[in-house]
Parts: structure tokens; C-alpha cells; sequence
């Protein structure tokens, strides 16, 4: 564990079904990700790294071991608890398409407002200042099913940052986009994480964007390959 | 708010199920609105008499038609009934010529003049002289009658002109206009022959006394509204107007969950991303049902005004029984948006229990 982890997990597994029909998809995960530190999560499809993100994410409890967020022990959390925990402390950046359609960039971004806890006019200033930084200010308006592919994704990661969260979880960010839109998407996730100090997970196929990330781990039948910076022999 | 900006950017999704409520909706008012009319016709008239119970003869089954009661029989209740005020009344269906080939069939009531039996007149003078005759609104609606006009009521094979001295607002008796005459007129009216030998009066109207079920030689006393709706077909009419009142509002729930059920659906991807975001199953089922409710206030009140206008115009003539109230429409649009609510029951099941997870799985 590092001074400045906010991330920690230790002895993480999670199992599906009983007896033969036993799947152990995440084995023992031991991690810390640091404050302003962008980790690439890879390995082959089914290796558990989708599971370990909605762990950490709380989507998933895991059937043993301990997720610390910030100081604070998420596998203890009950459903309400959970449910504040993915709003306040958390940003998700999903693969693909998963914006509101029928909103536009901006009211994609105040989306998180109404679910309650915050200051709508702070959220409201917040909303533009992050569109501006990530060049959607000229899309602002634009509803999110006129936006292209990079559009929309830039405007995942300003949505994932809208609450200030401590944690931000990327599935696939790049998986519709192109090499330069894919690059110029993690550049700006990259710059973001750097610039606020948050730690971040990004789970990706895509060699080149995970080479992109400050530290590459890799991940296969549910175990941690490698967890240090060697991201040739990660990969 | 997120289910107003779904609503107003998916328009014509929602215009579209907005339409078909308000169409239930309307086909529910026009049912209720029909079933309110129906009863009015049935006998407002009854129901408006300034008495609380009436005496029957009690061989009629409690059918003003069929009762007949004798003079000692009306001086008997008068005198045992233990009622405060007692007045003999009588009905018969009479056909009133009241243009050159021009008839209507009209309740024709027989009350003793100055007695409490007798409507307020709301137009013209009360009955004073045997030939008087009052008439009801809606008679002279129909037939044109005004004050001061003649109307010949028929008398075995005759007829006997009766003075229009005044209007009355009291409504249908049998489905007919109802005009009041003299006791005395009515008994010619209704039977002829010997006027020794014919019926005094229908029934006796009753005021005061807890006297419902009292009974005495050849008669029995009923609550007015007992008579109402012991009216022929009354009970059978209503029952049905309510099966169709019910079956719609099961339609318009149908209709309500079914959408709802189908557009959830579709939107299981996207309600799980919102939870992943952290959205609470509380926060989606309140928008849903919000969607909910803003479609059938507006399905309702556009079935509402429809109706409203339907009545100011085609429906303005008493040829259709048709009567709307404001509690009407209220009770209408209520039941309507409880109908649609617990229409919607089964899609807030499954937004609340969408797993993000899957959801996201879906994408």
C-alpha cells in the first residue's frame, strides 16, 4: 500500500454459481492505484477485469476480500449505500453509446444532479466548465444522439467527472472510435486524471491505449499477470 | 426533470399514447355521462318529490305502473302510517298531442293542489282550477310549450284541454317529461268509468318518521330512493352502464401498462446505466410513474373537453340521454390515472429490479 492510494483492494475474489457450476472469475486481487494515476486494465475477453471494475465500481459484491475507496470499506455497504457511492464517489465511462438520447451534452452532464446530494448551480457551472475543457462547448446543445463517437465519449468522461468523484472506472473507451479519435479520448482522460488528481482504472483490448496509461496491468483467468510499470512484459 | 425532457423530445411516442387515453378516456366519460343520463330520465322526478318515503299498494311489487290504492287505503295511511304529512299521488304514461300531428308520450303525475307533493314552479303560477296543468323544462323543450298554451291529455277515447300555468324543473318520471295535474284530472286521465269504483291514487307521499317497512292492510312503505330504483329496468340499465365504465378503465389500464411495460423495455440498457450512474430505483420508478400521470391528466382532460363540447353541440338536444356533471368528469379522470397507475405497476417492478449490470451487458 502507497502513502497516496485511494484505490485499495486486497484479497479481492468473486465467484459465480455453486459446486461444478463454480466460475471463478477474479482470484485473490491484491492492488493499490495511486492518486492521479491512470491504470490500464488488460487481457483477453472473460479474463474478469469487466468483473473486477464493477466490484470496484459497486455493481458487484465480491465474494471475498476488501475494496477501500478514499478510506472506506465498499464491501460493507448496503444497496443505499452503494447506490450514494456510485453517485458521489465514483465516474463511469461505459464502452459505447450510453448516453441519455434524448438529452443534449449538457443535460447529459446535469443528469447527475437530479439524482439528488448536490448543488444544482454548482453542478450547472461545473457542467460548462467541463465542457469547455474537453472542446465540447460548440456541441453543448447538440442532443447526444447527433454527437459523433468521439463526441459523445468526451462527453462520458465530463459526466463521470461531474460530481468531483475520487475514482473513475473507463470500460472500453475507445472501442467504437477510431485510432486518432480512440487517442485524442484518452489523451483527455489522461489530462483529466493528471490534472485533478484522480485515480483511474480503464479497462481496454486496445494495445495502443493501454500503452497510453501511466501503469498497465495485466489480467488473465481471473489473476493479476503483472502490476508494475514493465508494460512490455504486461502485454 | 428527466421523464418532462423524455416526454417533450419524444413527442410523438407520447402524443401517441396520450391520443389513446384520451379516446378510453372519452369513451368512459361518454359511458358515465350516459348512465348519469339514463338515471336522470328514470325519474328525477321521483327522487326530487318533497317527501321521504312512499306508501304502495302492496300487491304492485313496488311498481308505481301497477300500484292502485283505494281511497280508504289513502285515508288509512294517512291516518297509520305514522309519517308527519301525507299526500296521495298518481302516475300514468298519457300520449299529448301537442301540435297537429305532433305527440309525446308524458309522465303524467296527479297531485292535490297546495299539497307538499306539488314541484315549485319556477315559471308562471301553481295549480289552482282542475284544468291547470304544470309542465316540466324538458317537456317544453321538446314539445315548444310555453305558459298560457293549451294541451289536450287524452280521456278514454277523448281528450280534455289542460292550461300550461307554469313550468316546473323537477325532470323525467319513466323516462318521460313529467306534468303535474289535480288528483282529480289525473284519476279522470287514468281511469274512466265509475268514479266510485276507480283507484284514489298511485301511491301516498310520505314525509318524516322512520317508518321504511312499515305496513298496513293492502300497503307497504318504502324510502323514496327504494322506489327509485325499483323503477322497471333501472337496476339492469345502471349494472350494465357499470360494466362498461369498468371495463374501459380495464382498458385504459391495458393500454397504460402495456406502453409503459414496452417502452421500459426498450430502455433496459439505459435505466441501468442511470443506476450505474447512481440513480436510485426509487428516482426511475418516480419518473416513470410521473410519465405516467402527466399522459393521463392530459388524456383525461382532452377526453373531458371533448366531451364538453360534444354535449354543447351535437348532444344539446334531449334525444340522446346523455348528462355530464363535474363530478362526473373528476371521478372519470381519476379513475382513470389510478387505472393507469396500477397499469404501470408492472413496469415500476421491472425498472426497480433492472441489474445494471445486465443492463450494461445489453448495450
Amino acid at each position: 500500500m502507497t502513502a497516496d492510494a485511494i484505490l485499495e483492494l486486497r484479497g479481492v475474489s468473486k465467484s459465480f454459481g455453486e459446486g461444478e457450476r463454480r466460475v471463478d472469475a477474479v482470484k485473490d486481487v491484491t492492488l493499490d492505484i495511486d492518486r492521479g494515476e491512470l491504470v490500464s486494465l488488460v487481457g483477453p475477453s472473460g479474463s474478469g477485469k469487466s468483473t473486477l471494475l464493477a466490484m470496484v465500481g459497486g455493481l458487484l459484491q465480491p465474494s471475498a476480500g476488501a475494496i477501500v475507496v478514499d478510506g472506506e470499506d465498499i464491501t460493507r455497504h448496503g444497496t443505499g449505500a452503494r447506490t450514494r457511492y456510485r453517485r458521489d464517489r465514483v465516474g463511469f465511462v461505459f464502452q459505447g453509446s450510453n448516453m441519455v438520447p434524448f438529452l443534449t451534452a449538457r443535460e447529459n452532464l446535469l443528469i447527475v444532479g437530479e439524482f439528488g446530494g448536490a448543488d444544482r448551480a454548482a453542478l450547472r457551472r461545473r457542467a460548462d466548465e467541463l465542457l469547455e475543457e474537453l472542446g465540447l462547448g460548440r456541441v453543448r446543445d447538440q442532443l447526444a444522439s447527433q454527437l459523433s463517437g468521439g463526441e459523445r465519449q468526451r462527453v462520458a468522461i465530463a459526466r463521470a467527472l461531474m460530481r468531483d468523484p475520487v475514482l473513475i472506472l473507463v470500460d472500453e473507451p475507445t472501442a467504437s472510435l477510431n485510432t486518432e479519435l480512440g487517442t485524442r479520448v484518452v489523451d483527455a482522460l489522461k489530462q483529466e486524471i493528471h490534472g485533478r488528481s484522480k485515480a483511474c482504472i480503464m479497462v481496454t483490448h486496445d494495445e495502443r491505449m493501454a500503452r497510453r496509461a501511466d501503469r498497465l496491468i495485466a489480467f488473465r483467468d481471473g489473476k493479476l499477470l503483472s502490476a508494475d510499470a514493465d508494460r512490455d512484459a504486461a502485454l | 426533470m428527466l421523464a418532462l425532457r423524455e416526454m417533450r423530445r419524444r413527442k410523438v411516442q407520447f402524443a401517441l399514447v396520450t391520443g389513446v387515453v384520451a379516446l378510453v378516456s372519452f369513451l368512459i366519460i361518454m359511458v358515465t355521462g350516459l348512465g348519469l343520463g339514463l338515471y336522470e330520465r328514470a325519474g328525477t322526478a321521483l327522487l326530487s318529490l318533497n317527501g321521504d318515503h312512499l306508501a304502495y299498494a302492496d300487491n304492485a311489487n313496488i311498481s308505481l305502473i301497477r300500484s292502485r290504492l283505494t281511497d280508504a287505503q289513502v285515508r288509512d295511511i294517512e291516518a297509520n302510517a305514522g309519517a308527519e304529512e301525507a299526500t296521495p299521488i298518481g302516475y300514468v304514461a298519457a300520449t299529448v298531442e301537442y301540435a297537429p300531428d305532433e305527440n309525446e308520450t308524458a309522465a303524467v303525475v296527479g297531485v292535490i293542489p297546495d299539497s307538499f307533493a306539488v314541484p315549485s314552479v319556477v315559471e308562471g303560477r301553481p295549480l289552482a282550477s282542475p284544468t291547470d296543468i304544470l309542465v316540466d323544462r324538458s317537456w317544453s323543450r321538446l314539445a315548444g310549450t310555453e305558459v298560457g298554451d293549451v294541451l289536450p291529455l287524452p280521456v278514454g277515447f277523448d281528450s280534455r284541454e289542460f292550461t300550461v300555468v307554469g313550468i316546473v324543473d323537477e325532470g323525467y318520471f319513466f323516462f318521460q317529461p313529467a306534468v303535474y295535474v289535480p288528483l282529480e284530472a289525473w284519476q279522470g286521465i287514468a281511469y274512466q268509468g265509475d268514479p266510485d269504483q276507480r283507484p284514489a291514487a298511485s301511491v301516498v307521499l310520505l314525509s318524516g318518521g322512520d317508518i321504511v317497512g312499515d305496513r298496513g292492510d293492502g300497503w307497504e312503505v318504502v324510502s323514496k330512493q327504494a322506489a327509485f330504483d325499483n323503477i322497471e329496468g333501472v337496476q339492469a340499465q345502471q349494472s350494465t352502464v357499470n360494466a362498461l365504465r369498468y371495463m374501459g378503465l380495464l382498458i385504459g389500464a391495458m393500454v397504460i401498462g402495456v406502453f409503459f411495460y414496452v417502452i421500459t423495455l426498450q430502455k433496459v440498457s439505459l435505466l441501468g446505466i442511470l443506476k450505474a450512474i447512481g440513480a436510485s430505483g426509487l428516482y426511475l420508478v418516480g419518473q416513470g410513474l410521473l410519465q405516467v400521470f402527466v399522459v393521463s391528466v392530459i388524456g383525461t382532460a382532452l377526453a373531458a373537453g371533448l366531451a364538453l363540447l360534444l354535449e354543447a353541440t351535437v348532444l344539446s338536444s334531449d334525444t340522446i340521454p346523455i348528462a355530464f356533471t363535474t363530478g362526473a368528469i373528476v371521478t372519470t379522470a381519476v379513475s382513470v390515472l389510478v387505472a393507469g397507475l396500477v397499469g404501470a405497476a408492472l413496469s415500476v417492478r421491472q425498472v426497480a429490479a433492472i441489474d445494471p449490470i445486465v443492463a450494461m451487458q445489453q448495450q
